[in-house]
């Protein structure tokens, strides 16, 4: 202690060293020894009255190069959860791993009831946040879209931090700019997902995937798209972009070729 | 010139410490410079009165500029039975870093039932508040980021609430404002719950003005100071809207409501 | 060649989630205050800390802990005198002016808070834990000199981690007299009659420095540490609030009020005279 009451309390210099501040950086490319290589895009998600249709383009960049265009990024959990990736590929290749082992699991285990959305949602975030404790942290945001108990739509999501959220709309990444707020002006709470029918929500995310595909420079025009009801789910994984209309890109400027 | 007031050490001149300050970052190259936090902003209060304990809090959820969900309850019941916390009679509130308050939740929710179980009787306030301060310190060096406010009430039944720093040192008071729009409420709450700067009419002019005394509130004024403090925060805070969450604690058990507020 | 079985037979995903040894602090009857803490699976993981925390070094830091304090404590014939103010500050925003900064370890031993609020609370509870402990054991009570030095070994063992706080342990036990001691988060264990710490120390030094005399009466002396950290209140912007005022004697400590600073500095001003570089003037 010394002879600035200010510093009284404090760490010393002398004794922890200079403050430090590269431990508060947030990015810094060239630091990172765990940052994400290869990465898929946004997950979109909208639930609807009787079940949740969530969607994602079949897109694996490396970086800027668009390197892999057909990888799935929608998987199915039993026959009630789909489970959307966004963020680092090879993470999201070990959290399939680790839902397969869980699946085997419980089909070998006596419970009666299979793992609901919301039961996986939460085992998820259990993993997710271990993994961000151990400074370990898997590098993806993932909806979680399906049913929870008495059939009632589910969809939630949880990121490399372990932050949980549930929204009647979702979406990550670069579509939490883009596709949300065209998700919220037709579903913006709780109450109207009781009158969107499936079509509407299908029409929907098919509206979002198209604006990010216009915009956003690391998506595809491949998407999967799946739509979960108590019926099953139902999941198309080679879904092609359809009625795109380049005629906005003209009155752009710096969008595209510029004549002059 | 705001360093000045900010108590930082001055710039260039001697260090805080008798040997030299070292200028440069000391480490060298950083293995992992993974950052495990983030603010998920809004904002919480808490007011307790003669018989009663208030806590309420906004549903909004943020991400820098993005709102993440505008229905993410701040409010938890402790130690109750089943998913909607039947029989609890404590409430915790958290905000700051939303995966830490949701793990320091669970694991107060489940010392308290523990406890139930093996002592056969519910776990006190002052115990439960006791027990918090020792979970947040034990994460001492790497700690939880949020600011905890837990109220019920006490063994003579008056409200109790119990306001915590990140690391665990806590205090039992009147009324608390956490988060993001703190510096906004607790001021409010300061004038109207303790009377602060409140002086009574007519007791004198000048030096001889009699401070105004505090007395605890009755419910349905705490009720509408509360609604006060969050419509106007939300004028005022970027991360603070959507919806209000409300938990009332009386000895007839835990009434939660939940009202609207702008989702601008 | 089992052991390299079992190692590569074993899913790679088989520790997510939590150990046994993790939870088990759940379901424990009586948790201990223990001595296990998490710790940031970081190489440095007090540079961490510190980084996440200080906001001396760096304002804008993410975590703001309660800091900020004026505290003293003198011996004098009567016993001791032990006073503080009340105001926690995280950064520059007040987060509370009614911090009780005398922590009762038990019915004749007091410690006092400054630096990290937490680490004050949790170790001086620890303390008194410690004490009774010492008690039970050896069916007396257990002496100032002891208690502290608990204290000081126990936040030397964890020197470097980025623990804050200065404190004094005061008390009166038959075999020392009235004792007082200065422990600190260097590690530093110190006898003395007459300490102040915090940011406001040295407002308090003077005004006790000058007023200070070992054979002062009761009444003088609560005077005395009650002027010193208004002293301090009105001059060190991180002290304020309220004056918590004990006296320690033989048969325990008495509490002499946890009263406002604000009509005390004008009945101080207005009566005595002093403080005469503030005008009273309201017009």
């Amino acid at each position: 202690m010394n002879h600035l009451p200010q510093a009284w309390g404090r760490p010393r210099d002398d004794v922890y060293g200079a403050y430090d501040a590269s431990h508060l950086q947030t990015s810094g490319p060239q630091q990172h020894t765990q940052s994400p290589i290869v990465t898929g895009t946004s997950v979109v998600a909208v639930k609807f009255k009787d079940g949740v249709v969530i969607a994602a383009d079949n897109l694996a960049s490396y970086g800027s190069l668009a390197r892999f265009t057909d990888v799935k990024r929608l998987r199915k959990f039993n026959s009630q959860v789909v489970v959307g990736f966004g963020g680092d590929v090879s993470d999201m290749q070990y959290l399939d791993r680790l839902l397969s082992s869980l699946d085997i699991r419980e089909n070998y285990s006596t419970t009666e009831t299979p793992l609901n959305a919301k039961n996986l949602h939460t085992y998820l975030s259990k993993v997710m946040y271990k993994r961000r404790s151990d400074f370990n942290p898997l590098w993806n945001h993932i909806l979680v879209a399906g049913l929870e108990h008495e059939n009632k739509p589910f969809l939630a999501s949880v990121d490399l931090l372990g932050t949980t959220f549930s929204s009647p709309t979702l979406a990550t990444g670069f579509g939490a700019h883009l596709a949300q707020p065209i998700l919220r002006r037709v579903v913006p709470d709780e109450a109207t997902v009781e009158s969107v029918s499936r079509e509407q929500a299908v029409a929907l995310v098919k509206e979002c995937m198209k604006v990010l595909f216009y915009r956003d420079a690391r998506s595809l025009d491949k998407y999967s798209i799946a739509v979960v009801t108590k019926d099953g789910i139902d999941l198309k994984e080679d879904e092609k972009l359809e009625s795109q209309s380049w005629a906005f890109a003209e009155g752009i400027r710096g969008y595209g070729t510029q004549v002059n | 010139m705001a360093s000045v007031f900010s108590g930082a050490p001055p710039q260039g001149g001697p260090g805080y410490s008798f040997s030299q300050t070292r200028i440069a970052t000391s480490s060298g190259i950083r293995e992992h410079s993974f950052y495990p936090y983030t603010d998920n902003g809004g904002s919480t209060l808490g007011v307790s009165g003669a018989d009663f304990t208030i806590l309420a809090g906004d549903t909004r959820s943020t991400s820098g500029y993005n709102i993440n969900t505008r229905y993410a309850p701040k409010l938890f019941k402790i130690g109750g039975e089943g998913p909607d916390g039947t029989g609890a009679r404590i409430v915790l509130s958290v905000v700051g870093f939303a995966a830490d308050g949701d793990a320091l939740k669970e694991r107060l929710d489940t010392i308290v039932k523990m406890y139930k179980y093996q002592h056969g009787k519910p776990m006190s306030v002052a115990a439960c508040a006791q027990r918090l301060s020792h979970i947040l310190y034990n994460k001492r060096f790497f700690p939880y980021y949020v600011h905890a406010i837990l109220g019920g009430l006490d063994e003579e039944g008056r409200g109790a609430l119990y306001s915590y720093d990140p690391v665990g040192s806590y205090e039992r008071e009147q009324c608390r404002a956490a988060g993001a729009a703190a510096s906004l409420i607790m001021p409010f709450l300061d004038n109207q719950v303790n009377f602060k700067n409140q002086y009574i009419p007519g007791s004198g002019v000048g030096h001889a003005l009699e401070q105004r005394v505090p007395e605890p509130l009755p419910r349905k004024d705490v009720e509408e100071l509360v609604k006060d403090a969050f419509t106007s925060a939300v004028e005022r805070h970027i991360e603070v809207g959507d919806g209000l969450q409300m938990m009332i604690i009386t000895k007839e058990g835990i009434q939660e409501t939940f009202s609207e507020l702008k989702k601008d | 060649m089992d052991t390299l079985i079992t190692q590569y037979s074993r899913p790679a995903f088989h520790d997510e989630g939590y150990s046994q040894e993790d939870q088990q602090e759940l379901s424990q009857v009586t948790p201990p205050l223990s001595l296990k803490f998490a710790l940031p699976p970081v190489a440095q993981s007090s540079a961490w800390l510190r980084s996440m925390t200080d906001d001396y070094s760096n304002p804008s830091c993410p975590i703001k802990i309660a800091h900020g304090t004026t505290t003293l404590a003198f011996r004098f014939k009567g016993g001791i005198i032990v006073a503080t103010d009340s105001r926690a500050t995280a950064g520059n925003w007040i987060a509370s002016q009614t911090v009780k900064k005398v922590i009762e370890i038990n019915n004749c031993l007091l410690g006092t808070m400054a630096g990290g609020a937490a680490d004050c609370q949790y170790w001086l509870a620890y303390l008194g834990m410690q004490c009774r402990l010492h008690e039970l054991r050896h069916k007396r009570r257990i002496s100032v000199a002891a208690a502290s030095k608990i204290l000081a070994n126990l936040v030397y063992s964890y020197k470097g981690m980025g623990l804050s706080m200065g404190t004094m342990c005061a008390g009166v036990t038959p075999q020392e007299g009235p004792a007082l001691y200065y422990i600190d988060s260097d590690g530093t264990r110190l006898a003395g009659n007459l300490f102040c710490v915090g940011s406001g120390q040295t407002f308090a030094y003077g005004v006790l420095d000058a007023e200070y005399n070992y054979d002062l009466s009761d009444d003088a002396a609560l005077e005395l540490g009650r002027r010193s950290i208004l002293a301090a209140t009105h001059r060190d912007a991180y002290s304020g609030g309220f004056i918590n005022l004990y006296h320690v004697k033989e048969d325990g400590w008495v509490k002499h009020g946890f009263s406002d600073t604000n009509p005390i500095f004008w009945k101080t001003k207005l009566e005595k005279g002093e403080f005469s570089n503030v005008t009273a003037d309201l017009g």
